[in-house]
């Protein structure tokens, strides 16, 4: 039986909701598969409700808006058009197609227009078939709160905890927010008042950077205990902490369906030699990929996975890669939803082995930790060798397969990702691809390696005040050492840092504002 | 976060609408299915929810039921919205704790020949809006003061009179004309129906009554540059001629800005012959005694107006321009014959169906054509014209040998209107003239608060029809003005000052500049400014903007439930 | 001088309603006063409005609502005006309060009693096509919503009185004089219709489905006798075909009147829309002899009639109307101007659009007032061209239908430019006093 398609319609109020009616005052029918949500301007329509609206099953989503020129509000049809030009970019990257969202600017008077319009979108949606994501809706399964927390305490040595406070004067939130403290969080949970740090804002602050843990005499792994606080926290509070309007999870999410369908490689350069099979893979992670998301910062982050296929070539690699290539999940295991980054663990797991790679190569270092640490645990083997590109880079340089051809004099101030640094101990393959490269200069800021200062937000959520003095405490710990350029191996952190240098602050821009560049650009731009 | 907050208990109330809605909906259907919604504590069906009846079943409800939130179930917000927001807040409920489902007019009307799936659908519907509903907060409405002057934009008859009749009532008045004299339209015409006095006598009273009222302050030669602000407190930008630029404040702007005649050229041979004219150039010819003695005029209506496609409306005044020009014609040359080829002529009322009798009883000739079989004007012999029109009663070819061709061409909307209307951010309907708020009950109103149009900017109509539009705004712009205070829409956008990370987008992005940051970098919104489009809270990369009463999960639950899912 | 700040409005129809609450709006008392029981006039009858379709009750209501809630609005319905003296400013006027015979306090429009009484009576508002007791509401939305009692037709039974649970009955009122100081006084009366049987061609009153406009409009609305549904009166048959006559007594030099009512071409449109809304097996024909389309959007109206719901004009005034007295159908006798012939056409129904017509108490009303009326009854403005509501009396004001023949909009534009006169008659003879 076909089922009939269902359209989310977000109409405004003074022309396209004003058409809808008339076309119901003038008797015009149309077809009854449209549900409208009225909103004042086509500009409040927000890309998370559409988004949303696609992952929750909507079968096709149809903003109405005031004609240009014509919008009550002046200018917000514009800004609706350019949201939704960029969201239906980010719908046909996901494979879901744009053309199942719709934008069309209707007045007042256009009742007919409006029925027409409808008539040929609904005709439209139901040749185009269901939204491949309905079939995921199905209710989250109970999770005994009381359960996850007792095992929690156990497994990360919160039970061991002295007290003694070397969390709390070492993480960087606790600095600028006194609020926050890891040690009180600990102390809440241990005496049983678990209820006040799940429905609080704490067990979202947290920056999961491991330096607490780095430093605790007790080994409490803190990030690990608040990490499975969120899976039973409030999701209320997380939906009004997260930046970027909780798109980038939501695509992780839509990403568990095994019906989609991406093309996940219309970025590379012609002449670019990758192959579906290969002993080799090269793993991009979800970032790059959809920098559309982060259009405004001007960071090119697809140049990332662009110089990494480039220097693989160059010394005779052809690497294999997914065309439907998933999203590793970390955000959603660091965000409390376990169910959903078992599914993508599986599927990752599954399509890896098809293409019967030995070998996971992957430049972000989330993705590398994702792999290398969480997927063995979560699915009890993860057969393949995981390397972050800087370590697969440093061999080769070892073995002397690497040489770099081109001299770039600059002084460069290398910054250790959490992920990289301090959760996987990758510290020194880094800097000796850097310093291979002839002409460079590699500057340390004082608190590297071990003691690297985090970027300031993970996992995009609390991007607030304070986060935003730890990045400019980085910032200008990265500029005080009179480097040129500042590089890092982390894609987040260079959107995090550069999304503080386009804000206008009230402290001056000069003190933050610094050239940055990816560790494998970097490299890329060091071969001819 | 939840414990000061008081549990949600909807009343929801379905209307019939008499058939509108029952004859297609079915309406206890619905109410049964409305009391299965959580939160949900009492749902009843009302006949005419609107009507006295309904409103008092409304209050009792909420009494009755301990109600804290309502859904009407009926037509659209656009028109009741406000009645039923009153009618809760007089039983005690916040009025911004009420929603509404269209099941009219996006449902009940659209899909009258499937009652099942309406039926459906008004389900769903309720079901978003009781998703809304959970999530409404109480709001409360900022009242501004209403500064006592008006803006009339144009000086014809129609501004004039609205001018004075504003500065009457104790207003202060600014009018801005274009041209270097205030009339109009009115300048060029010759003599006015039914009195058959000169337009320039009527014009120059009340020239006169203008320039010497202390209230209006005339701004001829002049032009409006800006307009900023909202009702009760516009900021205009008028510049003059001579390049100086004036500002002023004022509470409420009059849009007089009259229409210009159609130009047909190409058709029926003007700008070939010069014996083709409109009216307007045969009442400048009239009033300056230059029309020579015509043997035969040949009239010809709907030039260039109720086309098939284009002008496609009827510009009302031409046939009793007609009439009257072919009256004045005969009375100064008894002898000539004239002849008016019309479609349908258009003289209505009383005394323009005296002018219709009057003309026949003169011995005018009517001719009626048919849209598709248009009368020809070709060059005839000795100069003259040759008129060739289908007589569509007699069904036969009349060729009529005249030397002069007059023209109706339809009034039309002008150049100007467009960089007006989006000055003023008020729309141009399908025919191109202002588009008022409600063509049957808010005809003088646009839909933005504080700005009224009259005259034949509005539509093409006669003068004694404009003075009744133009004191008609004179009444609409002084209910705000008199009443000095007004309540503006509670429906604002509020920044969270612990989220904002001061990175500006906001600031940028608000078309009436109603965010400012303070001293601390924290955006910080003007409410009295804020109209609640709601793009700031869209771009906010934080999320640190709350659109009140369309909040993220206000809207998000609204998708959810409409996709099947409710989020308790 | 003193000036009081006060207006009269004589009139609860949609023009009433606007000046009203335009004038209460801004701070002025107004003084509405409506003949029948209820506000809402011509307005309140109609099923649909042209040219937007909106239901007329339903954008009607909430301005109704609007002046029964507001505090400077006193409704004085079921009253008369019975003398006015004074001048600008300083108006006294004498009103009669009907009986009601119902207590208004203490009446909550329940309608027990009407359940109750005994007596039917033919329903004014339903055009006498529906029933209604001697105590009665003229319309479920009435406003105010209270009962009244028809004397003429009360059998003083006394059982609404033993019925009323609040006790509201009150057999023994006496008519109420209420005395008014007002500034201004605006009338708006509206019209009523022409006198259609004296076109005795067309059989109105003696065939059952000979029908006026009015008439018909109460049978396709959905609250009307009918509860909407399109019957002919005289055996219960939905109608295949139904046709519309123009100019019944309009535009007449003989019989009639000689003035062109100005919307029945575009009222009968919309009627034939709702009938081929109804019903679109139905054919519907429209006789005109002039189309008036001139208002803002009237044309497009039109065209959509005849493109997109078939409804057929034809240019041509039918000579006649006769009845076949066993099927009851219906002939009309007609020139058609394409084939040159006379035809004659059957159809099931005969819709008339008569004359709308001043009312015959604006003459009692002008001799009260001293205003005058023009050679048709409507009251007479000062300056047909330059001062279109005012009259010859200063402080008076006209406005809608009883200043000349206009459709909803215009009458909503008017009234609001009568209550600025008013406001502004108000204002200049407070400042006349001041100096």
């Amino acid at each position: 039986m076909k089922t009939e398609p269902k359209i989310v319609a977000f109409l405004c109020n003074w022309c396209a909701y004003a058409g809808a009616d008339l076309a119901g005052v003038s008797r015009i029918s149309y077809p009854p598969n449209i549900r409208v949500i009225r909103v004042m301007c086509s500009g409040r329509v927000d890309p998370a409700f559409i988004v949303g609206a696609f992952e929750m099953g909507a079968d096709g989503v149809f903003v109405g808006g005031c004609h240009p020129g014509d919008c009550h509000y002046i200018s917000g049809n514009l800004e609706a058009e350019k949201r939704i030009k960029n969201t239906q970019r980010l719908l046909s990257m996901i494979g879901l197609g744009p053309e199942r969202l719709r934008l069309e600017w209707i007045s007042a008077s256009e009742g007919e227009r409006f029925a027409q319009v409808i008539t040929e979108f609904t005709e439209n949606l139901r040749k185009l078939g269901p939204n491949p994501f309905k079939a995921q809706v199905n209710a989250k399964s109970h999770t005994d709160m009381k359960k996850v927390i007792s095992e929690a305490i156990k497994k990360t040595n919160v039970q061991y905890c002295l007290e003694c406070g070397k969390c709390s004067a070492s993480c960087p939130i606790s600095k600028v927010n006194n609020a926050f403290s890891p040690r009180r969080v600990v102390e809440r949970t241990l005496l049983g008042f678990e209820e006040k740090v799940l429905s609080g804002t704490d067990v979202w602050t947290c920056l999961t950077c491991f330096l607490c843990s780095e430093r605790c005499p007790s080994d409490v792994r803190f990030p690990e205990f608040i990490r499975d606080c969120r899976r039973v926290a409030s999701q209320k509070v997380m939906e009004e902490l997260c930046a970027h309007r909780g798109i980038p999870t939501t695509l992780s999410r839509m990403m568990t369906n095994p019906k989609i369908k991406q093309d996940r490689m219309d970025w590379l350069p012609s002449g670019a030699k990758i192959s579906a099979r290969g002993d080799t893979l090269y793993f991009v992670g979800c970032i790059p990929y959809f920098d559309v998301i982060f259009e405004n910062f001007n960071l090119e982050l697809l140049k990332i996975p662009q110089s990494v296929v480039k220097i693989l070539n160059k010394v005779g690699i052809e690497p294999a890669m997914l065309s439907n290539e998933k999203c590793c999940g970390h955000d959603l295991l660091w965000t409390g939803d376990l169910e959903n980054f078992e599914k993508l663990a599986k599927t990752n797991a599954t399509d890896l082995k098809k293409t019967r790679a030995t070998k996971i190569v992957t430049s972000c270092p989330e993705c590398y930790r994702t792999f290398k640490k969480d997927y063995p645990e979560v699915l009890g083997t993860f057969d393949f060798d995981v390397l972050h590109i800087s370590e697969f880079l440093s061999e080769l340089i070892d073995k002397g397969k690497l040489k770099f051809d081109a001299k770039l004099s600059t002084k460069v101030v290398y910054h250790d990702p959490c992920r990289l640094g301090r959760h996987m101990g990758v510290y020194e393959p880094p800097r000796k691809v850097i310093t291979s490269i002839p002409g460079v200069k590699l500057l340390e800021m004082p608190r590297n390696r071990e003691n690297a200062i985090c970027c300031g937000v993970s996992a995009f959520m609390s991007c607030n005040k304070y986060s935003k003095e730890v990045r400019a405490d980085r910032l200008k710990e990265a500029k005080a050492t009179g480097a040129d350029l500042l590089v890092t191996t982390c894609p987040h952190c260079q959107i995090h840092w550069k999304c503080l240098a386009t804000e206008k602050l009230p402290t001056s821009s000069d003190s933050v504002s610094m050239d940055m560049q990816d560790f494998a650009v970097l490299a890329a731009e060091a071969l001819h | 976060m939840e414990s000061s907050e008081e549990v949600p208990r909807i009343g929801v109330f379905v209307c019939h609408c008499g058939i509108n809605i029952g004859g297609v909906v079915d309406v206890p259907e619905v109410v049964e299915y409305s009391k299965t919604l959580p939160g949900v504590a009492y749902a009843e069906g009302n006949l005419y929810t609107c009507s006295s009846e309904g409103i008092s079943k409304i209050k009792e409800g909420i009494a009755k039921h301990n109600l804290n939130r309502v859904i009407v179930a009926s037509c659209t917000p656009r028109t009741h919205e406000p009645l039923f927001r009153a009618a809760c807040e007089e039983a005690g409920v916040n009025r911004y704790l009420f929603e509404m489902a269209n099941i009219r007019d996006q449902c009940s009307w659209a899909h009258m020949h499937e009652p099942e799936k309406a039926t459906e659908k008004a389900k769903d519907l309720i079901r978003m809006a009781a998703a809304k509903a959970r999530l409404l907060k109480p709001l409360e409405e900022p009242e501004i003061d209403v500064t006592p002057s008006a803006l009339v934009i144009g000086g014809g008859i129609s501004g004039m009179t609205s001018a004075l009749c504003l500065a009457n009532q104790g207003f202060k008045v600014y009018i801005v004309e274009k041209e270097p004299k205030l009339g109009g339209m009115l300048r060029n015409l010759n003599k006015l129906y039914p009195n058959m006095e000169d337009a320039s006598e009527g014009l120059s009273q009340i020239a006169k009554r203008m320039k010497s009222n202390k209230k209006i302050k005339v701004l001829t030669s002049a032009a409006v540059k800006q307009v900023k602000g909202f009702i009760g407190n516009f900021e205009v930008t008028v510049e003059k001629a001579n390049g100086k630029a004036m500002n002023f404040e004022v509470g409420t702007i009059i849009v007089a800005t009259g229409a210009t005649v159609f130009e047909p050229v190409g058709m029926y041979g003007y700008g070939e012959h010069e014996n083709v004219i409109t009216q307007l150039q045969l009442e400048q010819l009239l009033k300056k005694g230059q029309l020579k003695k015509p043997k035969k005029v040949v009239m010809i209506q709907c030039v260039g107006a109720r086309e098939e496609k284009g002008r496609t409306y009827c510009s009302r005044i031409c046939c009793t321009t007609a009439l009257k020009n072919a009256m004045l014609i005969k009375e100064k040359c008894p002898d000539t014959d004239i002849y008016i080829l019309f479609r349908d002529l258009q003289a209505y009322g009383t005394h323009y169906e005296d002018l219709h009798r009057m003309a026949q009883g003169k011995g005018i000739k009517f001719i009626k054509y048919v849209l598709e079989k248009p009368p020809q004007v070709i060059r005839g012999e000795n100069g003259r014209l040759m008129v060739n029109v289908c007589h569509a009663l007699l069904d036969e070819q009349v060729k009529i040998s005249s030397d002069l061709v007059v023209l109706s061409t339809p009034l039309i909307q002008q150049e100007s209107a467009k960089e007006l209307s989006q000055m003023l951010k008020v729309p141009l309907g399908p025919d191109g003239f202002f588009f008022e708020a409600h063509v049957k009950l808010r005809p003088i109103d646009f839909a933005t608060d504080g700005i009224y149009v009259c005259g034949t900017a509005h539509s093409p109509k006669d003068i004694a029809e404009s003075l009744s539009q133009a004191l008609g705004v004179a009444s609409r712009a002084a209910i705000p003005m008199a009443v000095k205070r007004l309540k503006v829409e509670a429906i604002t956008a509020v920044v969270d000052e612990n989220l904002c990370s001061g990175c500006g987008t906001c600031v940028k992005l608000c078309p009436y500049n109603a965010i400012q940051k303070d001293e601390k970098g924290i955006a910080r919104v003007t409410s009295v400014v804020c109209k609640g489009c709601g793009t700031c809270a869209a771009s906010c990369p934080e999320r640190a903007i709350t659109m009140q009463h369309f909040t993220d999960e206000q809207i998000m639950a609204q998708a959810l439930a409409a996709l099947g899912r409710c989020v308790a | 001088m003193r000036a009081h700040k006060s207006v009269l409005v004589i009139g609860g129809g949609i023009a009433g309603i606007q000046a009203s609450l335009d004038l209460a709006n801004r701070g002025l008392k107004v003084y509405l006063v409506e003949r029948t029981p209820s506000i809402g006039g011509r307005m309140a009858q109609l099923d649909k409005t042209f040219p937007t379709m909106d239901c007329s009750m339903c954008i009607l209501a909430p301005k109704m609502i609007e002046v029964l809630r507001h505090p400077n609005i006193t409704l004085l319905t079921y009253s008369e005006i019975e003398g006015v003296t004074g001048s600008v400013g300083g108006f006294k006027v004498k009103v009669l309060k009907k009986p009601r015979f119902i207590d208004e306090n203490k009446c909550t429009g329940c309608g027990e009693c009407a359940q109750y009484c005994p007596t039917e009576v033919p329903n004014e508002f339903d055009m006498s096509l529906g029933i209604r007791k001697a105590i009665y509401i003229p319309f479920p939305q009435a406003v105010p919503l209270k009962y009244a009692i028809d004397e003429a037709n009360c059998i003083k039974c006394g059982l609404c009185e033993r019925t009323c649970k609040a006790q509201a009955v009150d057999l023994d009122q006496e008519p109420e004089t209420i005395n008014l100081n007002v500034g201004a006084i605006i009338l708006a009366t509206g019209f009523e219709l022409f006198d259609i049987k004296s076109i005795s061609e067309y059989g109105y009153g003696k065939y059952k489905d000979v029908l006026s406009s009015l008439e018909f409009e109460r049978l396709i609305c959905a609250s009307g006798p009918t509860g909407g549904h399109l019957l002919r009166l005289s055996d219960g048959r939905i109608p295949t075909r139904v046709a519309f006559i123009q100019c019944v007594g309009s535009r007449s030099l003989r019989g009639g009147v000689r003035f062109c009512s100005s919307s029945c071409c575009v009222y009968a449109t919309k009627e034939a829309i709702l009938i081929r809304e109804h019903n679109p097996e139905c054919e519907v024909y429209i006789f005109y002899n002039e189309l008036k389309v001139f208002g803002k959007g009237f044309q497009d109206f039109v065209k959509r009639a005849r493109d997109e719901w078939g409804v057929k004009y034809v240019r041509a005034l039918p000579g006649e109307v006769m009845e076949n007295p066993e099927t009851r159908d219906l002939t009309i006798s007609y020139e058609d101007t394409e084939e040159n012939m006379t035809k004659s056409m059957t159809v099931d129904l005969v819709v008339l659009c008569p004359a709308l017509v001043p009312r015959v108490t604006n003459k009692e009303l002008a001799g009260i007032l001293g205003l005058e009326l023009d050679e048709y009854g409507f009251f007479k403005s000062r300056d047909i061209l330059y001062a279109p509501v005012d009259t010859n009396k200063q402080g008076i004001f006209i406005c809608g239908y009883c200043q000349g023949p206009k459709d909803i909009p215009e009458s909503v534009a008017q009234a609001s430019g009568a209550a600025a006169k008013a406001a502004e008659a108000i204002q200049l003879t407070k400042n006349k006093g001041v100096r």
